[in-house]
């Protein structure tokens, strides 16, 4: 053998041998990742009092930019001092990033609160804003329970009452529409009262040779019909429990059997859209105002496109519940926005989130889409706009705005989403589904 | 191999002199092997660290061991990934050869001119990215796509479905677009090959009496082996790393019928907070891939 080869071979051998080595030897300083104390304050200071001198505040957001442009014109105007300057970013790419942004040293000032928000909020990334709750009177400018929504299950060390960790803009909600015209000529008069009434009305849809139901299965609208029934048939506080991780919180329930067999056996008798489970979202919304099913399943963020398209043809209403008097429950969220740990001026990120409680910021809300969080304050809608201002009235009064189910675990949005698409392909048991759920919760929660 | 250095000197070079030059050879080489090192090597040894550790990417990571590893190959999710990209192969691989293999079989046999316009046409679907592909597809294959459409056309209403949606067509289908892609880029790659192909080889076969499968047999396809290996090669690699695809089209749906590993690493890095996972799986379908493509290698290897 030449001494050549023989030299490759050691040096090969030894590289190898580092390579090996090196990982089994791992020492705590190579561990990836830093420690969880985050230093510094976890909730906002008690005095709301902006202090003087020029300010510039960061806020990093993904939805709405329009909004969050006439938002900022309008804050700015009443806060000369304080500017704020705005960071667009895609859905996607926000929630991606969101944990690196938020723990990195140049986190913004101000971010849109999103699913990861509740381990950055354990951590003390991001600050209690239970203080300001008070200090402003924030229940008195909106409905507390879009506040509610916002505590990450957590309780504040500041005030000892439930934290606080944003503050919503624009609120959310799903629910039913309906085209007037296809409705009529399937002899369904109003919107129903009850859940069976619903059923019904998709039978007589369907004995009218139409499409009775509209879903999306291929992204989220399978899950938001799922979660729609689950908010009637399961109790309100213990879905919460479930979605906030509360030790002991289960879905393997029979009220969760109830309502994934419901989905079963809507899929049996044919009242969704053939090709639910590769029919996206806004596809469904497309093929709804072009007439093609009767009911659709989607949220208020529709609407806009259906007042456009359809007119006066459109009607909106929440899924209705077991019996008659039952209340109003649908699941919504908000663009709300939460408060980086490491900014330097809390005071004046409060005066912002404040300004979105106030009557001129709900009037800009409601024009570009969304449900103010304070209805009263602004102008009354017309058309659909006014159903879904209407049904969100209802279930804010009920106490049942519930949150989307995949905010229970950073990888719920996956599960609930392919298994949805099972159940309406009635590929998969129910109790089978609820387990798969269960065994990504616990994986999040559990220990 | 990395270069060697010329070290067969004349018996009158002193050992000392050859010693120097051996190493003035590594000297060369050490610009190019620093960006490779710390580019390519670096990072895929920083994965394989990583994927020994529970790490959610922010918050200190929890040292694991192998238990990543066990996960993978437990978790029904993870091996049904492994599977569906096996079957990826199939389309992505296997017919494309195929079509390819015809279609030289069909155009070399007589040199006709503007060959080079076919080649551009076959090479296309090469040009256009990924993303926009999928999107495409996703269109043709919708309600009232063009796929639907044809079948009406001609009858078949019965076989109609949103195909991407349907539990038992979405993975085929996600298959035929890895095929449309590649096709012509198998193709491309034997043509070209076929052109230096001796005609005098031809010549031969025909004045022995070869038909044209006999020809293509016994000339054109011992002599493809190279480009066989590398189109083997590279549309293997492209069925089991494949992501762009499959995240447009269907995300991994219906169910977990179209989840491909390279979809699950992503979700579990970048939207699951599972990091390890994420690693130690990009590390098994790394050593899969590896030994395939060493597999193919020896095979198109032999008998030379």
């Amino acid at each position: 053998m030449d001494s050549t080869q023989r030299v490759r071979r050691r040096i090969a051998a030894t590289v190898c041998a580092v390579a090996l080595v090196l990982p089994l030897t791992a020492c705590e300083a190579l561990t990836p990742g830093s420690a969880t104390a985050v230093p510094g304050p976890t909730s906002v200071p008690s005095s709301t009092a902006v202090p003087d001198g020029d300010v510039t505040l960061r806020l990093q957001f993904a939805d709405a930019p329009l909004m969050v442009d006439a938002l900022i014109a309008a804050f700015e105007k009443e806060h000369p001092h304080i500017g704020v300057e705005p960071q667009y970013k895609t859905f996607s790419d926000y929630v991606q990033n969101l944990k690196l942004t938020m723990t990195s040293d140049t986190a913004p000032d101000i971010a849109q609160y999103a699913v990861g928000m509740t381990d950055l909020a354990a951590d003390g990334h991001i600050l209690d804003l239970a203080p300001y709750r008070e200090a402003y009177g924030w229940d008195d400018a909106i409905p507390p329970v879009s506040l509610d929504q916002l505590t990450a299950g957590r309780t504040s060390e500041a005030t000892g009452g439930r934290a606080l960790f944003g503050v919503p803009a624009g609120l959310s909600m799903t629910g039913i529409y309906y085209n007037k015209e296809l409705a009529e000529k399937a002899g369904i008069g109003a919107p129903p009262t009850t859940l069976a009434e619903f059923e019904k009305q998709l039978a007589a849809a369907k004995n009218a040779d139409l499409t009775p139901l509209g879903v999306g299965a291929l992204d989220s609208g399978g899950l938001h019909l799922w979660a729609a029934l689950l908010n009637q048939l399961m109790p309100t506080d213990e879905y919460w429990d479930w979605v906030n991780g509360k030790k002991g919180a289960t879905m393997e329930n029979p009220a969760a059997v109830e309502a994934s067999e419901l989905m079963v056996e809507w899929g049996r008798k044919g009242y969704y859209n053939e090709s639910a489970n590769g029919t996206a979202q806004v596809d469904s919304t497309a093929q709804f105002a072009k007439g093609d099913s009767v009911f659709l399943i989607n949220g208020n963020w529709a609407a806009g496109q259906l007042a456009t398209v359809m007119g006066d043809n459109v009607g909106f209403f929440p899924m209705p519940g077991e019996k008659a008097g039952s209340p109003t429950v649908a699941s919504g969220f908000s663009v709300s926005y939460a408060v980086s740990s490491k900014t330097e001026h809390p005071q004046a990120a409060g005066a912002f989130l404040d300004f979105l409680t106030s009557p001129e910021a709900g009037q800009i809300i409601s024009d570009n889409g969304f449900l103010p969080p304070n209805p009263e304050a602004v102008k009354k809608p017309a058309g659909v706009l006014a159903d879904i201002a209407e049904g969100h009235r209802r279930a804010v009064a009920d106490d049942g705005i519930t949150t989307f189910p995949d905010f229970a675990a950073p990888a719920m949005l996956d599960r609930l989403r392919s298994g949805v698409q099972k159940l309406i392909a009635d590929r998969v048991a129910p109790a089978e589904y609820l387990d798969s759920l269960q065994d990504e919760w616990e994986d999040h929660h559990g220990e | 191999m990395g270069s060697r250095p010329p070290v067969r000197g004349r018996e009158a070079r002193s050992r000392q002199a050859r010693g120097r030059s051996r190493w003035r050879g590594y000297v060369y080489v050490l610009p190019a092997f620093a960006v490779y090192f710390a580019f390519a090597v670096l990072p895929a040894l920083h994965t394989a660290y990583l994927s020994l550790f529970e790490w959610d990417g922010v918050t200190l990571g929890d040292w694991v061991g192998l238990g990543n590893y066990a996960e993978i190959f437990q978790d029904p999710i993870l091996r049904r990934s492994v599977f569906n990209a096996l079957v990826l192969v199939v389309f992505f691989s296997f017919v494309p050869i195929v079509i390819g293999l015809v279609s030289t079989g069909l155009l070399a046999r007589y040199r006709r001119p503007g060959m080079g316009a076919y080649r551009f046409l076959f090479m296309l679907p090469q040009v256009v990215p990924l993303v926009a592909v999928g999107v495409t597809w996703r269109w043709l294959y919708g309600d009232d796509g063009v796929v639907n459409q044809v079948f009406r056309a001609v009858g078949l209403d019965g076989v109609t479905r949103a195909w991407l949606g349907d539990f038992g067509a979405a993975l085929i289908a996600v298959g035929l677009v890895g095929t449309w892609v590649l096709s012509g880029l198998c193709m491309m790659l034997f043509l070209s090959g076929v052109q230096k192909v001796d005609p005098s080889l031809y010549e031969a076969a025909r004045i022995d009496g070869a038909g044209p499968v006999r020809e293509f047999v016994s000339v054109t396809l011992p002599q493809l082996r190279g480009e066989l290996a590398v189109a083997m090669t590279v549309t293997t690699v492209a069925a089991l790393a494949s992501f762009d695809i499959v995240y447009v089209t269907t995300n991994g749906g219906p169910g977990e019928q179209t989840t491909v590993p390279g979809l699950l690493v992503y979700r579990l890095a970048f939207s699951e907070g599972k990091v390890g996972l994420a690693a130690a799986l990009a590390v098994v379908l790394s050593i899969l891939i590896l030994a395939i493509v060493y597999l193919i290698n020896r095979l198109s290897r032999d008998r030379t």
